[in-house]
């Protein structure tokens, strides 16, 4: 516990602590403490952390030899290499630098559709990711978009800061349409420096999911896809004559909804996950499918890890 | 086709109030509910299959619209119950008389009968007409409805089905104008005679019955006239000696060629008697059995023929009951009269109790108290009395005169104190006549006045008679001894009068004893029926042959036995008629309508509807017409 906690007024400690209750309990805490976010390209840090970095510095990792320049430390000077070769060189070991880690909550109608537990579920894996990125002292940036960013919690690092994830989070609300293209257009002008930018939501883009996802890859970032699917979405339970409209965009459609529409409707909504993943997989975007149906700690804990994800 | 139910204009503004609010549901319905989704996009991959068939869906909602006004036209015409035209005509009212006579019991046609002319009774009533009325009237001894007038075919039909044939001739002329008295005021009266037409000569009904404009229709039913049969049947006690009995019988052959029978008579279920007869062509055949013995109550005659020879059962058996034999205790009361004491010495079961004038009354229960000369108070314990002479001063008949040298002018031929007995040539010295009270009956009379009185005093019954007989040459004549036998049985309710069997059809009187209001009566067939008591006689029509039981009193006591038998020689007379006239006018044939449930379109219309709600329910659900 921090001294800054120990002032903090009693009523917005216990708030704090029923939103990260919310997100997830102690235990859960704890085991992901020991997790860290993979990156398979190395990006220029600002701060000194525990990331590789393209900087040879002060770090524990051998990088390279140099010619030994008046002023440099004696005690990086390469004794063994002198004694043998009878040349000054230099000991260069690599520098540890921070990640920015960038994580984009859909917030649009339909991630709060029904019963909102996607949009639970989203901005929980956002806790929970951001919280391991945080523990390993990276650079970690939320924002909410929809047809734009529609909030942004400013760049942070230390698992202190939770708690401020934890607020930025819990106020985030569902509305508004999809354009995923815009939004990270807006994004990437926003945000200088590259890093991993997790993308966590439902991928309904009427103008198209690749948009979205192409203006980061183009862009030098490092998309991560996490879409968050409901299995519930392909079987509604509807029958007879209905009219449909989107939660977004208010279009209709007349449907006489039978056995074998509903069916149709599966097959579907399958085969629009599968472009999503064919999508990522060909364009070598790490793809996650956040089915709300599997517990949280079971996605987090096992399969993030075991899709190489968490470390 | 045309309408009996609401007409035209009705029936076209109920369909057009109703197919507008049809039209709106419709409308309404097609107003789909909105349902949220979170991509419409998928939804759009899904129907772009679909949208080839979006025009044949259209037709298919039009389709929809296009059963539900087929079922609504379909049920607004069923309101107004078309019909075919001949069946719009005027009702007709039918008084359906199914004879149940004997008669009917013929099994020439299989199983009877009876059962035939239920079957087309059954037939008519089903091609009756949706707006025909018919009544189903028992045709027996007397008319019996079996169902109101109603077009009620459920009730019509169970009205023929408790038609039951009984042992009785048919009362055709009581049917007929009961049938002309339920017509009365209805238009297109019919009355339909269903039976074998065996009624006797129908020719004289015209004087007699009118039908006031009925139709009179005819339903044959029989094919064979042969038939044998006992129609007389009759048994009696000797007078002298009531252990002995005589039997009378006759058989008649009722077709047109020699019959050999066996004549069977039983006593108490024992065989008495077997006689192998042969009769001749229309033969009737009495037979006498005389001095027979060894039956006590009951005795059965049967006869036995060859196959086919004889189609009526019922009339093979007679039945007849023997009288009763018990002792009757008899108080005599006199001062000595040898003539008086001879006639009760002839009846050996008689217990006769003599005692002299003013001495008491022995103990026990008397059945008839002889009171020669005397006339005290009667005691309690005697039933009955007759009088000889009774003194003036205290006669239970006032004395009018005294007279000399009569006789008997005028007697009572028919009541039992003096049945057998010719009382014409009697000469009396002296004696007195009698002046009745009401209630009194005079039994003989000489032409000075009554000399014969019977009645009743305080609840016993008696017979008195105005002179000494010794005065008469009454003594000297069979005549004495019959009278006081006579009277003796008919207080005892044995008398020779009695009557061993009674006949089907007809108002029964039957000696009750006691002073019972009703009794309950036991026919043939183990029924019982309350009857109602009538000056000390039961009164009921029987209609089974057989023996009956009467059961009274308050432990409901067996109180006597009888017969009753067929015993009508022109109900075992069953050669069918094929034509009949009634009232003057030959009976035709009953018109009916080959297939009234034809005439029900209403039925059809209805089945119509429940067909198309099948195939709508149907089409819906396998989504063919949404």
């Amino acid at each position: 516990m921090g001294l800054l906690e120990l002032f903090r007024p009693k009523t917005a400690q216990r708030r704090v602590e029923a939103r990260r209750a919310q997100l997830f309990d102690d235990d859960f805490q704890k085991k992901l403490e020991s997790l860290a976010i993979v990156s398979r390209r190395v990006f220029a840090g600002r701060m000194r952390a525990e990331r590789r970095s393209k900087k040879k510095g002060s770090g524990v990792e051998f990088a390279d030899h140099r010619d030994y320049a008046p002023g440099d430390d004696f005690r990086s000077v390469d004794w063994n290499v002198y004694q043998r070769f009878g040349r000054l060189l230099v000991r260069l070991y690599e520098e540890e630098e921070d990640l920015s880690i960038y994580f984009i909550v859909d917030t649009s109608t339909s991630m709060g559709f029904g019963d909102g537990r996607k949009f639970d579920q989203a901005r929980r894996l956002a806790a929970a990711l951001a919280y391991v990125g945080l523990a390993n002292l990276d650079r970690v940036t939320i924002v909410g978009a929809t047809d734009a960013v529609v909030s942004r919690m400013p760049t942070t690092r230390g698992k202190g800061r939770i708690f401020k994830v934890f607020d930025f989070l819990s106020e985030l609300e569902a509305g508004g349409t999809t354009d995923l293209g815009d939004a990270m257009k807006t994004f990437v002008a926003q945000h200088k420096r590259r890093g991993l930018a997790v993308l966590i939501s439902d991928l309904y883009d009427p103008a198209g999911f690749e948009r979205g996802i192409n203006t980061l890859r183009f862009n030098k970032f490092e998309p991560f896809v996490l879409h968050v699917v409901d299995q519930n979405e392909a079987k509604p339970e509807l029958k007879g004559d209905v009219r449909l409209y989107d939660c977004e965009t208010g279009e209709e459609r007349e449907v006489t909804v039978t056995d074998s529409l509903l069916e149709d409707m599966a097959r579907a909504f399958s085969d629009y996950q599968k472009n999503i993943e064919r999508f990522c997989t060909s364009r070598q975007v790490p793809y996650f499918a956040a089915d709300i149906g599997i517990p949280f700690d079971e996605l987090v804990l096992r399969v993030f890890r075991r899709g190489g994800f968490l470390r | 086709m045309g309408l009996a139910g609401l007409p035209l204009a009705t029936l076209l503004s109920i369909f057009g109030a109703a197919s507008a609010l049809v039209v709106v549901f419709y409308i309404l319905k097609l107003r789909r509910r909105a349902v949220p989704v979170p991509f419409s996009r998928i939804w759009d991959n899904v129907l772009r299959d679909k949208q080839a068939t979006e025009l044949f869906s259209k037709l298919r909602r039009v389709l929809s619209l296009l059963l539900q006004l087929a079922l609504l036209a379909l049920l607004v015409l069923a309101l107004g119950d078309p019909k075919p035209k001949e069946d719009l005509r005027e009702a007709r009212h039918l008084v359906l008389l199914v004879d149940a006579s004997a008669s009917m019991k013929a099994v020439d046609v299989k199983p009877s009968r009876l059962f035939a002319a239920k079957a087309e009774a059954e037939k008519i009533v089903r091609g009756l007409g949706t707006s025909d009325r018919a009544i189903v009237v028992q045709m027996g001894s007397v008319p019996t409805p079996r169902s109101s007038m109603s077009g009620d075919q459920t009730e019509l039909l169970q009205g023929v089905a408790s038609v039951s044939a009984s042992d009785t001739k048919a009362d055709l002329e009581s049917a007929l104008s009961f049938g002309r008295d339920s017509l009365r005021g209805l238009p297109r009266g019919e009355i339909v005679v269903l039976g074998d037409g065996a009624y006797g000569d129908t020719s004289e009904l015209s004087k007699r019955v009118s039908l006031e404009g009925a139709e009179p229709r005819f339903v044959p039913i029989g094919k064979s006239k042969n038939n044998l049969s006992i129609n007389e049947f009759s048994v009696r006690r000797y007078p002298l000696d009531k252990s002995r009995y005589e039997v009378m019988l006759e058989v008649s052959n009722l077709t047109d060629t020699p019959a050999d029978v066996e004549l069977e008579l039983s006593g108490d279920g024992m065989v008495v008697d077997v006689t192998r007869l042969k009769l001749g062509p229309s033969e009737r055949l009495p037979r006498y059995y005389q001095d027979l013995a060894g039956a006590s109550r009951t005795l059965t005659a049967r006869l036995k023929s060859a196959p086919g020879s004889d189609e009526l059962p019922v009339d093979d058996v007679a039945y007849a009951l023997l009288p009763e034999r018990r002792r009757a205790r008899i108080l005599l009361v006199t001062q000595g009269n040898t003539y008086l004491e001879a006639a009760l010495l002839l009846d050996e079961y008689l217990d006769v109790t003599q005692v002299t004038p003013g001495t008491a009354v022995p103990e026990g229960r008397f059945d008839v108290g002889i009171l020669d000369n005397v006339a005290p108070p009667l005691a309690e314990n005697i039933g009955a009395a007759l009088y000889l002479n009774p003194p003036a001063d205290s006669s239970p008949v006032p004395i009018a005169s005294t007279v000399e040298e009569f006789g008997f002018d005028t007697w009572d031929r028919k009541t039992p104190v003096l049945r057998f007995m010719s009382m014409g040539d009697i000469q009396v010295a002296k004696g007195r006549t009698f002046k009745p009270a009401a209630g009194d009956k005079v039994l003989g009379a000489s032409d000075q006045g009554p000399i014969l009185v019977s009645g009743a005093r305080a609840g016993h019954r008696f017979v008195a008679l105005g002179f000494d007989p010794r005065d008469s040459d009454l003594v000297l004549r069979i005549a004495w001894p019959l009278l006081v036998l006579n009277t003796i049985n008919a207080f005892l309710e044995e008398d020779t009068g009695y009557v061993s069997s009674y006949r089907t059809g007809e108002i029964w009187r039957i000696a009750v004893p006691g002073s019972l209001a009703t009794v309950n009566l036991q026919d043939p067939l183990g029924v019982k029926h309350a009857v109602p008591v009538s000056d000390g006689r039961a009164v009921f029509r029987g209609e089974l042959a057989g023996f009956y039981k009467i059961f009274g009193g308050p432990d409901a006591a067996l109180l006597g036995e009888f017969a009753a038998n067929l015993s009508d020689l022109d109900e075992s007379r069953i050669a069918p008629q094929q034509q009949l006239t009634l009232a003057g006018k030959k009976a035709t044939a009953v018109s009916i309508s080959q297939a009234s449930l034809k005439s029900e379109v209403w039925i059809y219309l209805l089945l119509a509807v429940l067909l198309v709600s099948v195939l709508e329910w149907v089409t819906y659900h396998r989504r063919l017409t949404v």
